[in-house]
């Protein structure tokens, strides 16, 4: 008995299919391997692969006594530093005189006996004479300023770089120009973003050109209707023909009368 | 040769051979080198790899090989053949590596029995058959015989197997019925010295030998069903078994395995692993047919057997469980069919069994099995849903093409048996033609078939039928010598054809207006349909019926082919053979273009499916 719901079985069923073999995308690796392999064996504990390291055992004649693993106070070692060297107070040359005693008495009364006036006296009589240094006057009150400082003295006349503009003056008005520059042209560029596009001479002409053609296309079919128009469909042929060559004929008469057209960006 | 005479003639390709000669003892070799398996079909050696599944074929052979075997180092191969009675049968020994004959020794007469490669490749031995009872040695170097003597004693049967010892280049074993005898070659005095093996009161047909690795004693498959050990230096019987239980119907190939176990392979198909002293089966599989070969890949961990129902198995020692490699038909094969509009598979039949194939892979993708009957013809339905299929008990069946399960049978659709048979392209009448020449119509209702029309003309069978495209005429062709036209519309006779012949096929031009004929008389005629006057007869064979004739789709070339065993392929117009296919040792049943013209499918009725390249591809 043949049963309708089975499918019903077919030669071409029996033809070994081809089997497809799915292509695996390619395994994904991280971008971060590399580095994350290098943190890997930086972090790496100190004897993680090759194990701790060699070093002495210690000498069995070294075994741990009594006592040795308390703690003992330091002696002396806070007065040594890392160098070794003792410090600067307690160096042999530079110690300070030690405190008196307390039973010693401060010898008291020590009077000098030198003629402060009688050397000053001789000082000044044998003193050589102070040479006045160059100034300029500048006001009629008599104030004074050094010469040599003031610029007034033709002393770098033979430098090489003498009378010309400063070389940080020169780099200072550059920028300044420049910013001022981009400054104006940004400007520009925001005005020119505002405003509307001109067509040029050359656009307006292929644009009254294309009109043109258009028009004639239509005059064409239009010269080439049939005499008799009777049937609604024709009609309505006719009636859009004369509608769309009415207005090409407007666009081309408004775009020949204007020069100069701008178009609104909106 | 009959393809001598015209120059312009040229081989057809041979693409692939589905077949293999299970009948040969020992016929399938696994080569030494592990990758190739070697097999007789017919007059043609395959030589088939393993790994790429491509084929390579020896031709050379005049008739069919009746024994056939390889070198212990794999350098040649010998196979001998059988001729008729009174001619003189040859051995061909073949270089494995060039792939080609490298030498032809003839002295047997009718039939050579079976060959054996010494160990060294110094000597092959080779036995003839009842009718010539000698045993010859040959040098394999300079292929001369060195001496020959008498196979068997004048008081025993003759001899039936060879096999040289594993060591020695001098000492060979021949058993047959009532006799086995251990040879020992004297080569200063070119003498063959045998020595008889004393069986006391044992008599045997030794079918099978196999010799110890250390030559130490060999084993005797018989026909009786048990095993013989002999002892080789004393050449007494050592024991023999099993006692009780016998292999049925007789050891017939027998094979040692490294571990002492024997490979023991029964008439009945049943293959078992046994173990001395009393060959206890540890492993047993049942295979379809007689198992004639057993074959060792390398050192035994797989090993391919062969069976006469034309299988071949692979195991794996571990698992001890089959896996079909190859199967083809073991009996004459009568029809193709390919299904509408692809060439990636047809279906043959032969007697017992429909198989459904597939072309690149030779693959068998389907058997539909009816024990005892023979499939004449075979049709698939345009639609594919069903193979329609003519037997020789007068039934037509059907049979889904995928699980082949019947859909529906016409019993006692022809008295003397269904011969012809063809589908209409719309799928609802077959025209079936019988044993006894009538020619029928069926109607295929639904769920019922029924007879339209049953057209009484033919006097003999019907061979061939032929639809016409538009399914309102056919022709049919009979062994009475006459061909009809008939008309499917009004059920009577267009045209009738008279020709001296037993007509055998015949073919519609793709336009129809002309028919090809041919038959017994081994002309192919070009006939007119309107009138069914003659237009021209070419003489389509030297020698032997044409069996088979199929037509391109455009119709510049047909194909025939018939118990000349050659494949011709002829230009319509010119009449001219243009391609000749050899590779066949059966005569030719049928053949078939496949569509969109990539292959000539052709079968023969020694079983074997050859498909060639067809040389005019659209």
């Amino acid at each position: 008995m043949r049963n309708m719901a089975v499918p019903e079985e077919s030669i071409y069923n029996l033809i070994p299919k081809e089997e497809v073999k799915i292509q695996k995308p390619p395994r994904y690796t991280s971008t971060f391997r590399h580095s994350v392999k290098l943190e890997e064996q930086k972090n790496k504990a100190a004897h993680k692969t090759m194990g701790p390291a060699k070093v002495e055992v210690p000498s069995p004649k070294e075994y741990l006594q009594k006592h040795t693993k308390e703690a003992t106070l330091a002696q002396k070692s806070a007065l040594l530093n890392s160098t070794g060297k003792p410090p600067r107070c307690l160096a042999e040359d530079q110690k300070r005189p030690p405190v008196p005693p307390r039973t010693e008495q401060p010898i008291l009364g020590i009077q000098t006996n030198k003629s402060f006036i009688k050397t000053n006296v001789a000082e000044a009589v044998l003193a050589v004479p102070k040479k006045p240094k160059p100034v300029y006057v500048d006001t009629k009150k008599g104030d004074k300023h050094l010469l040599e400082t003031s610029g007034l003295v033709p002393k770098y006349i033979k430098r090489k770089d003498f009378g010309s503009t400063p070389e940080y003056l020169v780099k200072r008005n550059e920028e300044v120009r420049r910013a001022q520059e981009e400054y104006d042209a940004y400007v520009k560029e925001r005005l020119k973003m505002g405003a509307m596009k001109q067509l040029s001479e050359e656009e307006r002409q292929n644009v009254l050109e294309g009109l043109k053609k258009n028009w004639d296309e239509l005059h064409h079919d239009y010269q080439g209707l049939s005499v008799v128009i009777d049937t609604p469909p024709k009609k309505a042929h006719k009636e859009r023909l004369e509608a769309e060559m009415r207005q090409l004929e407007r666009d081309i008469d408004v775009i020949e009368r204007q020069k100069i057209i701008y178009i609104a960006n909106n | 040769m009959a393809g001598g005479s015209e120059e312009k003639q040229m081989q057809l390709e041979l693409e692939s051979v589905i077949g293999f000669n299970g009948h040969v003892p020992s016929g399938l070799i696994s080569h030494p080198d592990r990758e190739h398996l070697i097999y007789p079909l017919g007059c043609t050696i395959i030589i088939y790899n393993l790994n790429r599944r491509k084929q390579q074929f020896l031709h050379g052979h005049t008739n069919n090989i009746s024994c056939f075997t390889a070198s212990k180092s794999g350098k040649y191969l010998a196979s001998g053949q059988v001729t008729y009675m009174g001619f003189k049968a040859d051995i061909l020994m073949w270089d494995y590596n060039k792939r080609e004959c490298c030498g032809k020794l003839t002295l047997h007469k009718v039939k050579v029995e079976a060959l054996a490669f010494s160990p060294n490749d110094k000597y092959l031995v080779s036995l003839g058959g009842q009718d010539d009872g000698s045993i010859v040695l040959w040098n394999v170097l300079t292929k001369e015989p060195i001496c020959g003597s008498p196979a068997s004693s004048l008081n025993a049967g003759h001899a039936l197997t060879v096999t040289f010892s594993n060591n020695s280049d001098d000492v060979f074993i021949t058993g047959g019925n009532g006799t086995l005898r251990v040879w020992e070659v004297d080569l200063a005095n070119r003498k063959l010295r045998p020595t008889e093996c004393q069986m006391g009161q044992l008599k045997r047909v030794v079918t099978c030998l196999a010799v110890a690795e250390d030559d130490s004693c060999f084993y005797c498959g018989t026909s009786t069903g048990d095993v013989l050990k002999i002892n080789t230096r004393t050449k007494l019987l050592n024991s023999y078994g099993p006692q009780k239980k016998k292999f049925s119907l007789g050891v017939t190939t027998l094979r040692l395995l490294k571990t002492g176990e024997i490979l023991i392979g029964s008439g009945d198909g049943k293959l078992s692993l046994c173990i001395e002293p009393d060959y206890k089966e540890l492993n047993r599989v049942q295979l379809q047919g007689a198992i004639t070969s057993i074959t060792l890949r390398g050192q035994g961990h797989q090993f391919f057997v062969g069976t006469s129902k034309a299988q071949i198995y692979r195991f794996n020692y571990p698992e001890f469980k089959q896996e079909l490699v190859a199967s083809c038909h073991s009996e004459a094969i009568n029809d193709i069919a390919f299904p509408f509009a692809t060439a990636e598979l047809f279906a043959t039949c032969s007697k017992n069994d429909i198989r459904v194939w597939h072309t690149v892979s030779h693959e068998e993708l389907l058997r539909i099995t009816v024990p005892n009957m023979t499939c004449n013809a075979i049709e698939f339905m345009r639609d594919g849903k069903s193979i329609i299929s003519a037997w020789n008990d007068g039934k037509i069946r059907a049979f889904t093409p995928e699980s082949g399960r019947l859909l529906y049978e016409i019993v006692n659709a022809h008295s003397m048996g269904v011969t012809a048979i063809a589908t209409m392209s719309n799928c609802k009448r077959i025209v079936s033609g019988g044993g006894e020449g009538q020619v029928r119509v069926w109607e295929l209702g639904k769920d019922s078939q029924h007879l339209v029309e049953s057209m009484k003309e033919h006097k003999s069978a019907v061979i061939c039928i032929r639809l016409r495209s538009n399914n309102k005429e056919c022709v049919t062709a009979s062994s009475d010598g006459t061909c009809i036209i008939w008309d499917l519309e009004r059920f009577v006779r267009k045209q009738m054809i008279l020709d001296n012949t037993l007509f055998r096929c015949v073919c519609y031009h793709p336009e129809e207006f002309q028919i090809i004929t041919s038959g017994t008389d081994r002309k192919i005629v070009y006939w007119e349909v309107f009138d069914g006057s003659p237009i021209r007869g070419v003489e389509g064979s030297m020698s032997g019926s044409i069996n088979g004739m199929d037509i391109s789709d455009n119709g510049s070339h047909f194909v025939t082919g018939g118990n000349d065993k050659l494949i011709k392929v002829w230009d319509y117009n010119d009449g001219e053979v243009t391609y000749v296919g050899i590779g066949h040792s059966g005569n030719i049943n049928q053949l078939k273009i496949s569509p969109l013209s990539k292959y000539i499918i052709s079968v023969s009725n020694d079983g074997a499916i050859l498909c060639w390249k067809y040389p005019y591809p659209v």
